[in-house]
């Protein structure tokens, strides 16, 4: 950082965003051919280059195109979608509740999303047909009221930043643990439990991928503009009303909103931990606290962070065979973070 | 106020203002009026009502009755966004760590003024580096908020009210986790402020006697919610004044021309209503003025 500022500090500002969006898009690019060429049988560099101009000449011809076109891109565009996702709802959740150590899953949104569809798969899953469309409305109603209730303890008790997480963590605990039974008591959906209460991209398709990223784009483009008024609202209810900024409304809006982003994050792949608190303090500690910076930043490593875990995911099934929920990774990850960003300034927090 | 406030470079103008937190009566008809190029300070016991007012004319509060306008516009019928381009407001605390520098805080303070949704233009930038130049922090702009000392708290959040460049400059306790040393310096910026802007008024709410009688011009006095002297330091400060609303025996002197307040011991209990200002003054009932909803 330089002592004084020189030079026009915006002009500064779109030259680090130039550079996050550079990077970022050839980091995206490696990590798509990387993805596109691991999985339970590896492809060459060359194999995946070659079927993916035979499928743009002629479409899905071969059963190497089905498993890279069909089955591997998709999956990748959604570790990139949900990724991007719940980094973005993490950075909202942080700035509402004005507290670094929240994301979608330590409010409880993330395990509301997750009864959501779950009562959705286990009642009504019979219309299949609709199933896309509506599953996401039910993770995102059961997400709203999760968040609801987070807040409300944390009310209650003393409306502190700590009595805000454990209420978060107590709110996730129930909605899973209901979750855990309803899944168990049907069993015709139990093969999917595990992976999807600690995340799977294992069954994505074009179908979903596309319900996941388009929205995940469209959210994250709305709450991109509002960057300044995110910036405002750090400093608290009074002195965001003092800047001119109507807190409560602008709250409750970017709350419903963060909750229907982490709900299509959810619905299809599971609940993914620790995600949107990981990737929101790494942008930080590169480029300070500025939500211009910080969304857009945030988005391209949170897509770079969970389909990187997916590579991982998949190499661990090929060594030793067996299929490891991704959320598992994200939540070792996560928790070291968790634990330095408490001990660095738990103390202003707690 | 038949007459335009504003012709009269009355920037806080107010009659009668009642303010009520569900049953307790916070201000009691209150009358007030600050001109412009007022350096303004209202002091009083805990809970007298210091922040209410304050709270009241940037409109945070509802009054109850009365009228009150600031630069000629009602607080009742102003918008927020109005009000942010007329007044601004130095709180007692600061925002939590999120990573901020001194300058984005300071920054944010042009927020009122925004010209897009997105980008400052290069007027914030230069309005910006003039007043981090003026309090002195070119050597902090870059540094994270979280790493000052609460001298360069203060004026961080005081840099940021002033690129707000409001017609009325509302102080919370701005001394209140402060030392000698910033204590004067932070007065001194405040009391230049107001030498170089004279279309501004500036209010302070403070603890400190001493402080406010020898920087502000005018001092107002609360106790329970009235107001019981209003006027020069000499006039407000007086021994009687430090009895009657703090219930403290006091010597006022004079030193290098200005006054100087010497508490020496609390007025015993009882004898202290003989001379009571308003007749239901023995219940200590305090406000609850935090209205801050953060979890």
């Amino acid at each position: 950082m330089s002592d004084v500022p020189t030079g026009s500090i915006s002009h500064r500002m779109k030259i680090r965003l130039l550079l996050i969006m550079v990077i970022g898009i050839i980091a995206l690019f490696v990590m798509t051919l990387a993805s596109l060429s691991l999985g339970t049988v590896n492809y060459s560099l060359s194999t995946v280059i070659d079927s993916l101009i035979n499928v743009f000449n002629n479409g899905v011809t071969t059963g190497i195109d089905r498993t890279i076109f069909n089955l591997r891109l998709p999956r990748v565009l959604a570790t990139f979608g949900v990724g991007a996702g719940l980094a973005v709802a993490g950075i909202v959740f942080q700035a509402i509740v004005r507290n670094p150590l929240v994301d979608p899953y330590m409010t409880g949104v993330s395990s509301g999303a997750g009864l959501g569809a779950t009562l959705y798969m286990v009642f009504f899953s019979s219309t299949v047909a609709i199933s896309y469309y509506t599953m996401p409305v039910f993770a995102f109603a059961f997400a709203v009221l999760a968040f609801m209730i987070t807040f409300l303890i944390s009310k209650v008790s003393g409306n502190s930043n700590i009595s805000f997480v454990l209420a978060g963590v107590i709110t996730a605990m129930g909605f899973s643990a209901v979750t855990t039974i309803l899944m168990l008591t049907n069993e015709q959906h139990t093969h999917g439990i595990l992976g999807f209460l600690y995340g799977s991209f294992s069954s994505i398709s074009w179908n979903t991928a596309a319900i996941i990223v388009i929205p995940v784009l469209i959210v994250s483009f709305l709450f991109i503009i509002y960057s300044r008024t995110f910036n405002v609202i750090l400093l608290g209810r009074e002195q965001s009303m003092e800047l001119g900024v109507n807190y409560d409304r602008f709250r409750i809006v970017a709350m419903l909103v963060a909750s229907f982003l982490t709900a299509i994050c959810v619905a299809f792949v599971g609940i993914i931990g620790f995600v949107g608190l990981i990737v929101p303090h790494l942008a930080r500690m590169m480029l300070g606290g500025d939500h211009r910076l910080l969304f857009l930043a945030s988005m391209v490593l949170g897509a770079l962070l969970l389909s990187s875990a997916d590579i991982l995911v998949k190499e661990v099934i090929n060594f030793i065979g067996v299929s490891i929920p991704i959320g598992s990774i994200t939540t070792l990850v996560g928790i070291p973070f968790f634990v330095l960003i408490m001990k660095k300034r738990g103390k202003g927090y707690v | 106020m038949s007459e335009d406030p504003i012709a009269r470079n009355v920037l806080i103008e107010g009659a009668d203002i009642n303010v009520m937190y569900e049953n307790f009566h916070a201000l009691h008809d209150i009358v007030l009026s600050v001109k412009a190029g007022e350096l303004v300070g209202v002091i009083g016991p805990n809970g007298c009502g210091k922040s209410t007012l304050l709270r009241s004319i940037n409109g945070l509060l509802k009054i109850e009755s009365g009228e009150l306008t600031v630069n000629g516009l009602d607080v009742r019928k102003v918008s927020l966004e109005e009000m942010a381009k007329t007044c601004s407001n130095i709180p007692t605390e600061f925002p939590p760590d999120f990573n901020l520098s001194v300058y984005e805080v300071v920054m944010l303070g042009r927020y009122p003024h925004r010209k897009s949704m997105w980008w400052e233009t290069d007027e914030d930038e230069a309005i910006v580096r003039n007043a981090i130049r003026m309090f002195g922090m070119e050597h902090l702009s870059g540094r994270d908020i979280s790493q000052l000392s609460s001298g360069e708290r203060q004026r961080t959040l005081i840099a940021k009210a002033y690129v707000q460049q409001p017609k009325i400059m509302l102080v919370d306790e701005p001394t209140a986790h402060l030392d000698i040393r910033y204590t004067l310096e932070v007065m001194q910026y405040f009391k230049d402020l107001i030498r170089n802007e004279k279309d501004m008024a500036i209010v302070i709410a403070a603890h400190d006697l001493n402080t406010v009688a020898k920087y502000c011009d005018r001092i107002i006095m609360i106790k329970e919610g009235r107001i019981v002297a209003n006027g020069t330091p000499e006039e407000v400060v007086t021994e009687k004044n430090i009895r009657e609303v703090y219930g403290v025996v006091s010597d006022i002197i004079v030193h290098d021309g200005r006054i100087v307040m010497i508490a020496k011991y609390p007025v015993a209990k009882g004898e202290r209503e003989s001379s009571s200002i308003s007749p239901d003054s023995k219940s200590e009932k305090h406000p609850v003025v935090n209205t801050e909803m953060s979890v």
